[in-house]
């Protein structure tokens, strides 16, 4: 037994480690931004519509992609680069506190717990909790989903409010869209539950799928970005209003999702 | 980390619970399958030997994360219901017993051929001569590779998050996306993993020494 | 009436031609010994006689039981027929008196009482009482082989079956072997077919001698003969290889 005594150390050093932050996230992220004439968003790699790796080239392509590369010429002017690195719902945060990328634009809804620990941008989609259901279900709305077990994304908050209105409901967590929809096809549950613009994206993939009940929550995306980032923060704001102001905002809103059914995209449009 | 192991402890007994439920369950069945699966292909029949053969480098040389998909997203679809628990421990159970049937094969073949020849010279049945003799020889022979796929075991329980199986790695995923602190919650895990997989290696080390 | 009776029987490893038309009867209570030079087919012969080799032609009858017949149960079979190999083969993983307490446990479901006695009995016999709990890895191969003898008696066989016993063992052990072989196969009236290249045991416990050469039985004489004037050329060849070592 005596030879195991440097487990002790080695676990003291996890617990350091741990408590240790990498500190290049507090370097001003628009100044090297400016000098580099290039801003490095996180992005996720399966959400049809707002961000989607195109197996044909590899390349990211969605509404997100295309508002982050506007956001950065915007700030960087015409020769700005905008840089993608794929995030995932559990990667995306620690990537933006380490400093591995600039910004999230990850369907990421403003949340006061969100907040606690980054910052966001204002609002550039108005985004909702909804459902998706199989074409034939008795799911009508989300006070159906008592009794019944629901499927959401692990690391969203979305199984959390399906409680709130429906408090006998069961969640299972799965780990990506494309897992939850085949869950949700494999009758593992009853209902998927997450963003309006998420689902319809889903549900244009998928004719056996729809959405249903409207969205029952008001949670708008945001950019996240890191606290003490203030100019940065400015700087895509500014951005974000003067792109609503030209128009090619609503513009980006109808190329991506001017053709799914059910979805009125106007509603969408800003100024 | 404290504050994780305090905010969401009861969280933490839960995915201990089902990580330890579906370690134990993988464990007992898969070295029944891999032993079995170990013996048939000592038999004649070259048919059966084929069977075992195609089980064994199906599930030897498939991701684990697929079989266990497979079973919980075809298997509803066609045949019965299966939750995420049950298709991950089955799906875990089927790979494994792969790995344990090439272990124990290894070992029997490693006992001398004289050992069996002797046995069923005194009017044996095969059976008895392997229960008796060369297994009993050849558990002893694998006892280091058996303790490594056992603790690969524990470690692969983890698909369950994959399936919300609510293991412990499911519950780490929540925990971080919850505080945005996943650095502590997988260290948090990750020191649970190893309170289950210590003591195994432990155990395997002293049955390593106490039968040589 | 025979105890093993060969009608052109035939073997075969591949294309291998192992047996060659073997015809051989041993009657009951007769020690056979079985020479020749190596490769020459003796210890497949020996051990078609319990089935550890099958055969691929011919019939072969052991104790009233048609080997050639499928239906045949080998596990019966084999009860009433010991065997002594080479190396030993003990149980490694049982000790001396586990060794031989195994097949009546299990095979023949013998009291245990009665099997502990029997098998301290045995290993008396081949002056081995001392050794009874020893593992055997911590035995001399003499000591292995006697045991092993031990064990091949156990389930009071009719036939015993000696596959090169002695061929293992440091020189200075053979005798022990010897003497024990000799006390089992002339003390009672068991059958014994004996694989050796001890020539002068041979003379002194066999009342028959088999010599075959590259799977053929060349010569079978009663053994004063065979060792006084072999009759074939081959024989004469070996024999004079053989006491020139």
């Amino acid at each position: 037994m005596k030879k195991k005594f440097w487990l002790i150390p080695v676990l003291f050093c996890m617990l350091f480690l741990s408590g240790c932050r990498q500190k290049v996230a507090d370097q001003a992220v628009l100044k090297n931004a400016q000098s580099s004439k290039t801003i490095t968003w996180g992005v996720e790699a399966d959400m049809k519509l707002f961000s989607l790796i195109d197996v044909r080239d590899d390349v990211h392509k969605g509404f997100e992609i295309d508002l982050a590369k506007a956001i950065t010429k915007q700030i960087l002017g015409p020769s700005g680069q905008a840089k993608f690195v794929t995030a995932t719902a559990q990667s995306r945060i620690p990537l933006l506190k380490n400093g591995n990328v600039d910004a999230v634009i990850a369907t990421m809804s403003i949340t006061p717990e969100r907040k606690k620990v980054i910052d966001f941008s204002n609002s550039y989609f108005d985004a909702g909790e909804s459902l998706l259901v199989p074409v034939r279900s008795s799911i009508k709305n989300v006070h159906d989903l008592n009794g019944k077990t629901v499927i959401g994304i692990v690391g969203d908050n979305s199984s959390e409010v399906v409680k709130k209105f429906a408090p006998k409901a069961k969640v299972i967590g799965m780990q990506n869209y494309g897992q939850a929809v085949s869950a949700l096809k494999s009758h593992q549950g009853d209902a998927l539950v997450s963003d309006n613009g998420v689902l319809y994206g889903l549900a244009v993939e998928n004719p056996s799928l729809v959405v249903t009940g409207g969205t029952f929550t008001k949670e708008p995306y945001g950019i996240a970005i890191n606290k003490q980032q203030k100019p940065f923060e400015r700087a895509v704001n500014r951005a974000i209003t003067q792109l609503q102001h030209s128009g090619e905002y609503n513009h980006l809103i109808k190329k991506w999702f001017g053709q799914v059914p059910g979805f009125n995209y106007k509603e969408m449009y800003q100024q | 980390m404290i504050n994780i192991f305090t905010h969401f402890g009861s969280q933490l007994v839960v995915g201990l619970g089902w990580t330890l439920l579906c370690s134990l369950i993988t464990l007992v069945f898969s070295s029944i399958i891999g032993t079995v699966l170990a013996l048939l292909q000592m038999l004649p029949s070259k048919l059966v030997h084929l069977l075992c053969r195609i089980y064994i480098e199906v599930f030897r040389n498939i991701p684990l994360l697929v079989i266990v998909m497979f079973l919980y997203l075809i298997i509803p679809l066609y045949f019965f219901k299966i939750n995420g628990f049950t298709a991950g421990t089955i799906g875990l159970t089927l790979y494994t017993s792969a790995f344990i049937a090439e272990i124990i094969r290894s070992g029997i073949q490693s006992v001398e051929a004289g050992q069996l020849e002797g046995a069923r010279s005194t009017g044996m049945t095969y059976w008895q001569a392997m229960r008796y003799v060369v297994l009993p020889q050849a558990f002893k022979i694998v006892i280091p590779s058996l303790g490594n796929q056992f603790v690969n075991l524990i470690k692969d329980s983890s698909i369950l998050a994959f399936v919300a199986g609510f293991d412990l790695l499911y519950q780490a995923n929540a925990i971080a996306s919850k505080t945005f602190d996943t650095i502590n919650s997988y260290l948090v895990v990750g020191i649970l993993y190893l309170l289950l997989t210590m003591p195994l290696s432990y155990y395997m080390h002293y049955l390593e020494k106490k039968l040589s | 009436m025979s105890m093993i009776e060969f009608r052109n029987v035939q073997k075969f490893y591949g294309k291998f031609h192992a047996l060659h038309d073997i015809n051989l009867k041993i009657d009951r209570g007769e020690t056979v010994v079985l020479i020749g030079p190596s490769g020459s087919g003796k210890s497949t012969l020996i051990r078609t006689i319990n089935q550890l080799e099958s055969i691929e032609g011919g019939q072969l009858i052991v104790n009233n039981r048609d080997l050639s017949d499928p239906k045949t149960d080998t596990n019966l079979l084999r009860r009433d027929v010991g065997m002594v190999f080479q190396h030993f083969n003990l149980y490694a993983n049982k000790n001396v008196l586990e060794n031989i307490m195994l097949a009546p446990r299990i095979v023949s479901r013998m009291p245990e009482a009665e099997n502990k006695q029997r098998a301290l009995e045995l290993l008396k016999m081949v002056g081995l009482a001392d050794k009874a709990e020893n593992m055997p890895c911590q035995l001399s191969g003499g000591q292995k082989q006697r045991v092993a003898i031990a064990r091949s008696l156990a389930m009071r066989p009719k036939l015993l079956l000696f596959d090169e016993p002695t061929s293992a063992l440091d020189p200075e052990m053979i005798d022990e072997v010897l003497q024990v072989i000799k006390k089992v196969t002339t003390d009672s009236d068991m059958t014994s077919l004996i694989v050796t290249h001890e020539m002068g045991f041979a003379k002194e416990v066999a009342n028959r001698v088999i010599f075959m050469d590259q799977g053929h039985i060349i010569e079978d004489d009663a053994s004063r003969d065979f060792f006084q004037q072999p009759q074939t050329e081959r024989a004469q060849q070996f024999l004079s290889k053989i006491i020139a070592h």
